[in-house]
């Protein structure tokens, strides 16, 4: 069965990008542009702390996803398996 | 693409409000960062310029995060550093600095786009300027600046030089990327140094981290000031000072990378960075 990349712990996620590098290396360039993965930055609007939000592109699934979910020092990601409905 | 062969300058003349970028070939030796930064200073110090400079490393190698910033404040050389997310931004624009010279003449808002400068009116939306997701900003939260709403730097002299040149915020965003020709080698060489993290002289921690750092340390949000002409020259974090100052490491990667220094390079850029001081003052 396929892996799929979630992040299961955005609450965690300190915005240092190393995910998006990861993902972009395994794709042989450095850089933003056409990044499998994106993150956003915002505040939360009750105490005004930084926060992240994730989007990640259905196609990350070709790369290597257990390596991207490694470099992460927040623990953000899960490796699930991928359930196919007959 | 990003062009490592020569050193690209966006020079922003904010009273004329125009802004053109100049390929610099004989700078390379400057490296970049506060090496850079001080030789543009000496360059344009009759236009009163603010430079922002990143580094050789930086976007490329885990731990090189920061971004210089080079000024003059009542005839003093200040060299100032910014964590969050501007180091990368700058390296994806393929930008090596960004100078600012001379004074707008109304208050304004700068939206950089690689090395496409507009220069928006005070009242923008920061949120409407570039694009989520690869931009950076840089603005005022009550009296202090701030990159990606959190990360600063040391004392105010930043504040007062965008105060004095009236620009009220910028908008960076970078687009290109770079494909070292033998990519094997780095990831190689990138996998060894992200090792090194026991090497680092921060703890890691629970708080924002700079982009390509993994630390999320207590120390990033303030920045640092002075320092290390090496380390600042290829903008590391001066907490990973027992990495980037490992000559043999810094030409490994710069190796890695397709730039073409030499040891002796590397030796002579302290000298070259007294001399260009040294000019300054004159």
């Amino acid at each position: 069965m396929a892996k799929i990349l979630k992040p299961t712990q955005i609450n965690r996620c300190n915005g240092c990008e190393m995910c998006i590098f990861e993902a972009q290396r395994q794709l042989k360039k450095v850089g933003l542009e056409d990044s499998l993965i994106r993150v956003f930055r915002k505040k939360n609007p009750e105490t005004q702390a930084p926060e992240f939000e994730l989007e990640i592109d259905p196609r990350i699934n070709i790369l290597d996803v257990e390596k991207i979910a490694s470099i992460c020092p927040k623990k953000v990601f899960e490796i699930q398996e991928e359930i196919k409905n007959d | 693409m990003i062009d490592i062969s020569v050193k690209k300058v966006l020079s922003i003349d904010l009273e004329k409000q125009e802004a053109e970028v100049k390929s610099f070939s004989d700078l390379n030796k400057y490296f970049g960062g506060t090496g850079l930064g001080l030789k543009l200073l000496e360059i344009y110090k009759d236009k009163n310029p603010l430079v922002f400079s990143v580094g050789p490393l930086n976007g490329f190698f885990p731990y090189a995060s920061k971004t210089s910033i080079v000024l003059e404040k009542d005839s003093v050389v200040e060299d100032i550093y910014m964590g969050g997310s501007l180091s990368t931004r700058m390296k994806f624009s393929g930008i090596d600095s960004i100078v600012l010279s001379g004074v707008s003449q109304e208050e304004i808002i700068l939206d950089i786009q690689n090395s496409i400068v507009n220069f928006k009116n005070k009242d923008t939306d920061p949120q409407s300027l570039g694009l989520p997701g690869k931009r950076s900003g840089i603005y005022f939260e009550e009296d202090k600046l701030l990159c990606d709403q959190y990360f600063t730097t040391p004392e105010y002299y930043l504040e007062t030089i965008f105060k004095e040149k009236n620009i009220k915020g910028i908008t960076i965003t970078g687009t290109e990327i770079f494909s070292p020709a033998n990519f094997d080698d780095y990831k190689k060489l990138y996998t060894e140094i992200l090792d090194r993290k026991p090497d680092m002289r921060v703890d890691q921690a629970e708080y924002p981290s700079c982009s390509g750092c993994p630390m999320g340390c207590s120390k990033s949000k303030v920045g640092e000031i002075g320092g290390n002409v090496l380390l600042n020259s290829l903008v590391a974090c001066q907490f990973a000072d027992k990495i980037y100052t490992d000559i043999g490491v810094v030409f490994s990667c710069l190796n890695t990378l397709g730039y073409e220094y030499t040891h002796e390079d590397i030796e002579n850029l302290p000298e070259l960075i007294e001399e260009t001081i040294r000019n300054i003052y004159k």
